[in-house]
């Protein structure tokens, strides 16, 4: 082990206490949720959370995922964020390998429209995406899917596009001398070659839509295809009535988890990806 | 290698279709029908009437656009100010050499990954909270008395203030990377000449942060002209002035929001060009202010 250099440590103390507060904060206030999750809602606002004098109400959970719907919203999330995701991911991949390896007429074009897409406010889309989407009679999931990967297509395209450049045309010529067709060589060699980033950018694609809120919003008509952000927001507006403060703490659990989740293993890589792309995540 | 025109096309086809459908032909949509009165957004173009520069006027006399036009401001300034501060400040501790520096880039950062409405919710049914909230907690423990800290008075700045706890690790992350993008050596040098660790911050770190500084700019900008989940759940059915915005008014004329009879789509469109034309605003403001910013070392 490294000597500790307490002279250099006692320099940094302020440093550390400026970040340790930031940090326990941020815990304690989860920590408290969680606890809260597992209380009812008259210990909570007895402030005995931590106390569990009445043991841990499990119950809560039980309540949260049946009765209030979480299941359903949980699935919903779930459907939209895999498909989603899968779906972008065969819109861009096709498309990031072919920019990036030839120059075409449009292409330029093609490739400044993606960037600028990437900073056009969902608000200037989102009217005429409405009144088209009622005139050509797509609602529902199917709609909110679509959006969804049209959506993440731009940002997915311009960071896939990156990755596919670093790679060399050697193993395009070889694969041609061998006969293998384009398509097929894209399918083959190129695509396993940028697996890394596919999967940085999935998990980005994943979090962005598991966290959609404002299109949710728009688009679902009912509970029933509500996704997590706005069921928890239809749990905490009904609670006024309910006052069940303890199922809505277990609620917030239940979304915040999969993606703390897959932060905490793989946070080295969303950390890195986040600044690496260059663009926002 | 042999160019494959009819695999480019087909490779490309679903990316431009993409591209068209959701960006371009919107964007087209809305330009044009700010200029038109249009009551539904469902209209068809034939219900459309021109209205020239009326949608616009008619926003601008409106007093809660107004009032959400200030809002807007002042979170993007305030909240500007203290996130982007802050966010350098744990950026600087964090690349300073201390201990458990991936742990706390990682905690830091943690907020931005969980889902905002569950981190929201977080705040305003704990932090907040009248009876059992940490805040009210504290102010307790120092002998203090309750505060409504979601009475009108302080909704703002409490919405303004969890918003900014949320957004700091995003622009701390482009910090550090900004910061660790700067060579080392500069900052012995320093040393040797004698240079304090907040000389050299002003002195080397500052100056050669610019261009990283210019990015969390703009992206700053877009966020706070497009606030809208935080408003929403701070006020989370009825529409209020401590904490409206643009895109709240804008979903509430489009949409539909308690106590709006009326729907007005073309005031709605009205409202996202001025959002758009005033992101284009500062991105050329903050390009021109920080002109030749891309520093060679």
């Amino acid at each position: 082990m490294k000597k500790i250099n307490w002279k250099k440590e006692l320099r940094l103390l302020p440093g550390y206490i400026v970040v340790g507060v930031w940090v326990l904060f941020t815990a304690v206030m989860l920590f408290w949720i969680l606890g809260a999750s597992l209380s009812t809602s008259r210990e909570i606002y007895k402030g005995e959370i931590f106390q569990f004098a009445s043991g841990f109400h499990w119950s809560n959970y039980a309540d949260a995922w049946n009765a209030q719907n979480v299941s359903v919203f949980f699935g919903n999330s779930l459907l939209y964020s895999v498909i989603s995701c899968a779906g972008v991911l065969a819109i861009s991949a096709p498309a990031a390998y072919v920019l990036s390896r030839w120059q075409f007429t449009g292409g330029k074009a093609l490739r400044i429209g993606l960037v600028v897409a990437m900073s056009v406010p969902v608000i200037m889309v989102i009217m005429p995406i409405y009144s088209l989407s009622v005139q050509w009679g797509i609602k529902g999931r199917v709609l909110l899917v679509i959006l969804y990967i049209m959506l993440r297509v731009p940002y997915t395209t311009i960071y896939l596009l990156d990755f596919f450049s670093t790679l060399s045309r050697t193993y395009e010529e070889a694969a041609y001398l061998d006969g293998c067709s384009g398509p097929n060589t894209f399918l083959k060699i190129m695509l396993p070659l940028v697996q890394p980033a596919i999967v940085t950018v999935t998990i980005f694609n994943f979090m962005s839509v598991w966290n959609e809120f404002f299109m949710a919003l728009i688009f679902t008509s009912s509970e029933t295809m509500a996704p997590v952000g706005v069921g928890l927001l239809n749990i905490i507006n009904s609670m006024k009535y309910t006052g069940n403060v303890g199922g809505m703490f277990a609620a917030v659990i239940i979304v915040f988890l999969p993606t703390f989740l897959l932060y905490i293993f793989m946070s080295e890589k969303i950390i890195a990806g986040v600044t690496g792309g260059g663009v926002k995540g | 290698m042999r160019k494959n025109k009819s695999m480019i096309f087909w490779f490309c086809l679903p990316a431009l279709l993409s591209l068209l459908i959701m960006f371009v032909y919107p964007v087209c949509r809305t330009v044009i029908m700010s200029f038109f009165q249009v009551e539904s957004v469902t209209a068809t173009t034939a219900d459309w009437s021109f209205y020239g520069l009326g949608n616009y006027f008619k926003i601008f006399n409106s007093a809660s656009f107004m009032t959400s036009m200030r809002n807007m401001l002042l979170i993007w300034l305030v909240g500007g100010v203290f996130t982007l501060a802050i966010a350098m400040l744990m950026a600087v501790i964090v690349t300073s050499g201390i201990r458990g520096k991936k742990f706390f880039r990682a905690a830091i950062y943690m907020p931005n990954i969980i889902s905002a409405v569950a981190l929201a919710t977080m705040w305003i049914q704990y932090i907040f909270n009248y009876d059992f909230g940490m805040l009210n907690e504290i102010v307790q423990f120092f002998g203090g008395e309750k505060v409504k800290w979601l009475g009108t008075d302080l909704k703002f700045w409490a919405m303004t203030g969890s918003f900014i706890f949320g957004s700091v690790g995003y622009y701390m992350l482009i910090y550090i990377s900004g910061i660790e993008g700067i060579p080392q050596d500069l900052y012995e040098a320093a040393t040797i000449d004698g240079a304090g660790k907040g000389k050299q911050f002003f002195s080397i770190t500052l100056p050669l942060l610019k261009g990283v500084i210019k990015t969390s700019l703009t992206f700053w900008s877009i966020n706070a002209t497009t606030f809208f989940l935080w408003s929403k759940m701070f006020s989370p059915i009825d529409t209020e002035s401590s904490t409206i915005v643009p895109v709240i008014y804008l979903y509430d004329m489009v949409f539909g929001g308690k106590g709006i009879t009326t729907r007005d789509a073309g005031a709605g469109a009205a409202v996202g060009v001025v959002l758009t034309l005033i992101i284009i605003a500062v991105y050329l403001v903050t390009e021109r202010l920080f002109k030749g910013s891309d520093l060679e070392y």
